[in-house]
């Protein structure tokens, strides 16, 4: 093998095939001096290692090759062969010069060593991101490999350890995962009997598998998204980022050390926690958030969850179903959080009752005492009821999320929050400063993963195409109970509030031919919109399958059809879609099912 | 001659599915206007990305002008040596690969008429005259904005036909549908069935509410908590520049090298220079004094706040020495300089042979292995940075045998 030429071949373009030509020589010479192959994280770092090595020759200064050496051997490594360290001092040699690998040339261009050449000429700009993002939840992933894909340098810091985020580590993927065991163990159970399905009494389940199912899961979620940084060139640095200025991040590893990046661009993408609840002391075993509810390790008799919104109702559910006495407070007269339309959100909450889960509406949570056997809630009925004190096992803290920005260093770049911790930001994503954006959880809007995806593609696209658009109005939300709750555009509420006048069509699933075969009838879907020109304005439906159905809820109100043109696309039978397009039609006209 | 990529040039018009208008892209963000050249395809040829499409000149260069996608040229609208072609001017119709060009229909020129100054020979594309009068038609007529390419939508059919609409009405009609479709209500608005407001209004109600809802954002001040030790801190946000100041230190490696040769010959093992630097460096890094400028992290005036525990009086560095064999340029630190020595990478690379060490002038004594380790650092972190590179030279020099464990 020749080294010169590869050293010519990365500096003349041929990038990608000498550093695959290159690699493999690594791994052969390791392979001869240890009488290993490479782990497959040797290879991922060796592979950093040789695109180092071959910056060199783009005017990176010395540092990063520093770092990755010291990063090899931190992982207690036997020495890599003697020869790959020549090959790197002399392909950084010869690469600026890549049509004569010369060593008298070199001298004779200038008798100052090149190291402190490149230092001085470039340490600054070239080793500067075009975009730097800080956090690897589903906005700031997403933000990654978009970029990559835009062909901006960007890279990614994450300090969990792995990608994800909230989303895919401790929300939507876990929270789904138990919800749908949790569910088929449950109609097992409950669902068999007027099946004609027999033998299944004794049915129970095992819960370390049924965690076990889920962690499976996430993982085969998480390692999928390093693969996507890889195969789109984003560098993922594992460590939690703060601002030092405006331009450099530092990095504190996880691996010890620290490290830092600076960006043309940067992105925050810090995503959100739970809100505590003020005197009750999260320790994820018998006082919890989502976070433990998502690991408890037994099924506890009782659980009172604080805050009926959306996570509070899944996660709920999930327990009610695994055989704990659920009891849910509530301060608001309403369940399912903002956005759910009362009739459906009134309909959602006779179903969870029909299950067996408790709820006191309209009742506050003054305090609590963990103390003692049982956890001791103070509770005081909202509309000057008497107080009570209930006891739970476990209590379930889920009375929200909020901005999650701690150790980020905003201080250090005078970043302005709103009275809800949430980064200000323009239309653009822009933050106070105008090269550092800010998208998901961390500001304003819907707390939704597919809100923080759209952002994430919207703010790239701003930064390199210097335009890009999220349609708020046509963001879908999803309450996967049993059953589903889902909507997107405006309710009820929301229209009356900005004196908008509106029509409405509904149809029920019991009146629906594959809901009745599937004897699951329970639900609706329930259309809005303008009286006048016949537009949609929302559509709400609770319902099985009701966030699959929600699509094309979203897409027609993207192309701002109007409830006749839903109508009037064939929907196939026997489907539960075939709801909708009655929802529709008794909307503009009458339903013919109904 | 330069070789932009052209990114901006396809600016599809808002009514058209498939043909879009291919307007004079600015290859530099002063330029206003450009001439064109040569066009490098013909009337219908196809292009992949990447290849040439035109060769357009301005006042500094002549440049090609590359196609970001493929596609086909349908109709060339502004011919050869068209002078002073204003950027965002139409100078060319552009279909989809795989568009049956004879059935698409030309879309509207959107963009401001250039204004050709002069030509210096007639157009030879026959063509020409007609692609010229034909979207302009179109044009004219400026409020029902551009016609209907998208399929109707059903519940618009439905009403057209019941009515009696004729199909070419529909340039008539004001669409208020999100990129310009034609919406039911607005079929409903030109028959006179409902207020002519009414699809507005819906429209400016969704245009509103595709918007993040930034209204009534209520800051608070940077940092709320009213604790003595951050008012201190909330001082100025960070500098943007910040002074840099070299700090450097002679080390020799003579030692470091003995060390490996040792190591070769007792255990026949190879450790490379730079693990004997990078572990130096790595020791040395940790526990260094504060740089003057050092602010306590919020978690750690958090702790002190909680009295779990005091300001740190040291924290773990990230410094990388630039390693020279030359003395370092004249504005550095004054120190004590040592002048000649071997080029790192001739030692690094194992052939120390080859370099023949100059009489040197300084004080300093020195032997083939030493170098100057240089640090570049804010002002505020020199003691920082000399202590570090004080512990590099001890660690080099008098016990590198204990970074090969
Ligand atoms: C139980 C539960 C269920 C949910 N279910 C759904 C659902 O079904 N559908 C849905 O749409 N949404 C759901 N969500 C919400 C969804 O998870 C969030 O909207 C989404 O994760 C937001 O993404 P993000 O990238 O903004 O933030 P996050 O996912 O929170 O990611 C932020 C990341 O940044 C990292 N980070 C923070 N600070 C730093 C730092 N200084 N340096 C380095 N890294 C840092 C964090 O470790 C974190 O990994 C659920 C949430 C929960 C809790």
């Amino acid at each position: 093998m020749d080294i010169c030429s590869w050293a010519r071949q990365i500096a003349s373009g041929s990038r990608e095939e000498a550093l695959s030509e290159i690699l493999q020589y690594m791994q052969l010479e390791f392979f001869h001096s240890n009488n290993m192959v490479f782990s497959p994280e040797l290879e991922v770092s060796v592979r950093s290692w040789i695109l180092t090595v071959g910056e060199v020759d783009r005017g990176v200064d010395r540092k990063k090759l520093w770092h990755s050496e010291i990063f090899l051997l931190k992982q207690n490594l036997p020495p890599l062969p003697r020869r790959l360290f020549e090959f790197t001092m002399l392909s950084s040699r010869i690469m600026p010069r890549a049509a004569a690998p010369v060593r008298s040339a070199l001298k004779a261009h200038t008798n100052l060593p090149r190291f402190v050449q490149f230092s001085r000429a470039y340490a600054s700009s070239a080793d500067e991101k075009d975009l730097v993002i800080i956090g690897g939840g589903v906005a700031g992933y997403v933000a990654a490999i978009k970029a990559g894909q835009e062909g901006l340098k960007v890279t990614c810091i994450e300090k969990r350890g792995v990608l994800g985020g909230t989303c895919l580590n401790v929300g939507c993927i876990p929270s789904k995962s138990l919800l749908n065991n949790s569910h088929m163990y449950h109609a097992i159970k409950h669902d068999t009997k007027q099946r004609g399905i027999v033998g299944v009494e004794g049915v129970s389940f095992d819960l370390a598998k049924m965690m076990k199912a889920k962690d499976t899961s996430v993982t085969s979620l998480t390692n999928g998204i390093e693969f996507l940084f890889k195969k789109n060139g984003v560098e993922y640095l594992k460590g939690a980022g703060s601002f030092v200025n405006e331009h450099e991040i530092k990095v504190d590893l996880n691996d010890g050390g620290e490290t830092s990046v600076s960006g043309k661009n940067i992105i925050i993408a810090t995503g959100s926690e739970a809100t505590p609840f003020p005197g009750l002391e999260i320790d994820e075993q018998r006082v919890i958030t989502s976070t433990g509810a998502l690991s408890l390790e037994k099924v506890p008799e009782s659980m009172v969850v604080i805050g009926g919104g959306i996570i509070g109702l899944e996660m709920g559910s999930v327990w009610s179903r695994l055989g704990s006495k659920v009891t849910v407070v509530e301060f608001l007269n309403q369940i399912g959080g903002p956005g759910m339309d009362a009739e459906i959100s009134k309909a959602s909450l006779k179903t969870l009752k029909k299950q067996g889960i408790d709820f006191k509406l309209g009742t506050k949570v003054l305090g609590g005492d963990p103390s003692g056997d049982k956890i001791k809630l103070q509770v005081d009925a909202a509309k000057g009821g008497k107080e009570e004190t209930i006891e739970a096992d476990v209590v379930l803290v889920a009375i929200g999320r909020r901005p999650y920005t701690a150790g980020l260093g905003l201080e250090n770049i005078g970043m302005e929050l709103d009275e809800r911790s949430r980064v200000i930001i323009d239309q653009e994503y822009r933050t106070k400063v105008p090269h550092i954006r800010c998208i998901g959880d961390v500001t304003f809007g819907p707390m939704l993963a597919h809100k923080a995806e759209e952002e994430a593609v919207a703010a790239v696209e701003y930064i390199s195409k210097g335009y890009g658009h999220v349609n708020y109005g046509v963001i879908p939300s999803v309450m996967y109970t049993y059953p589903e709750v889902a909507w997107v555009g405006q309710n009820e509420a929301e229209l009356k509030a900005s004196d908008t006048a509106y029509r409405i069509g509904t149809f029920p699933f019991s009146a629906n031919s594959r809901a009745k075969t599937n004897l699951d009838t329970e639900g609706m879907v329930k259309i809005i919109a303008c009286p006048e020109t016949d537009r949609l304005l929302g559509v709400h439906i609770i319902g099985p399958n009701a966030g699959e159905m929600i699509a094309e809820a979203a897409l027609a109100l993207e192309y701002g059809a109007s409830s006749e043109d839903i109508a009037r696309t064939c929907h196939a039978h026997p489907t539960l879609s075939e709801a909708f397009k009655e929802a529709a039609m008794a909307t503009y006209s009458k339903a013919i099912h109904f | 001659m330069g070789r932009p990529s052209h990114n901006s040039g396809y600016r599809t018009s808002a009514a058209c599915l498939a043909a879009s208008n291919f307007t004079m892209p600015a290859l530099s963000p002063t330029m206003t206007e450009g001439n064109i050249t040569t066009w490098k395809l013909k009337e219908g040829d196809s292009y992949a990305a990447g290849d040439v499409l035109l060769e357009i000149e301005t006042d500094k260069a002549t440049m090609d002008v590359e196609a970001q996608d493929e596609g086909i040229l349908m109709k060339i609208t502004q011919a050869d040596r068209t002078k002073a072609v204003k950027v965002g001017s139409r100078i060319a119709v552009i279909a989809e690969s795989g568009d049956d060009i004879s059935a698409l229909e030309m879309p509207p020129d959107e963009t401001p008429a250039p204004i050709p100054e002069k030509k210096e020979s007639p157009p030879p594309s026959s063509a020409e005259p007609k692609s010229e009068s034909s979207p302009k038609k179109n044009e004219s007529p400026k409020k029902p904005a551009a016609p209907q390419t998208y399929p109707l939508f059903p519940a618009v059919k439905q009403l057209m036909k019941q009515k009696g609409v004729e199909d070419s009405e529909v340039s008539k009609m004001t669409p208020t549908g999100p990129k310009g479709r034609l919406l039911k209500g607005d079929v409903l608005a030109y028959l006179g069935l409902l207020d002519s407001n009414s699809p507005k209004v819906v429209q400016a109600r969704f245009e509103k509410l595709s918007h993040l809802d930034l209204s009534n954002v209520k800051p608070i001040p940077a940092k709320g908590a009213p604790k003595k030790v951050e008012e201190k801190k909330a001082a100025p946000p960070a500098p943007p520049l910040i002074e840099k100041l070299d700090v450097a230190l002679a080390i020799s490696l003579a030692p470091v090298l003995e060390a490996q040769k040792r190591l070769k010959d007792t255990l026949g093992v190879d450790m490379p220079l730079s693990s004997f630097i990078s572990r130096a460096t790595d020791v040395a890094n940790d526990g260094l004094p504060l740089p003057a400028s050092y602010k306590p992290t919020a978690d750690e005036l958090f702790d002190q706040v909680l009295g779990l525990d005091s300001l740190p009086k040291s924290s773990k560095g990230v410094y990388l020495p630039q390693i020279t064999a030359l003395p370092p340029a004249e504005k550095r630190t004054p120190r004590a300089a040592p002048s000649t020595k071997p080029d790192i990478i001739d030692i690094l690379a194992g052939s120390p042979k080859r370099i023949t060490p100059k009489p040197m002038q300084s004080t300093v004594a020195f032997t083939t292995g030493t170098n100057v380790f240089i640090l570049s650092v804010p002002k505020a972190e020199e003691k920082r940075a000399k202590v570090f590179l004080e512990r590099v030279k001890v660690v080099l020099e008098n016990e590198p045998g204990r970074l090969v464990l």
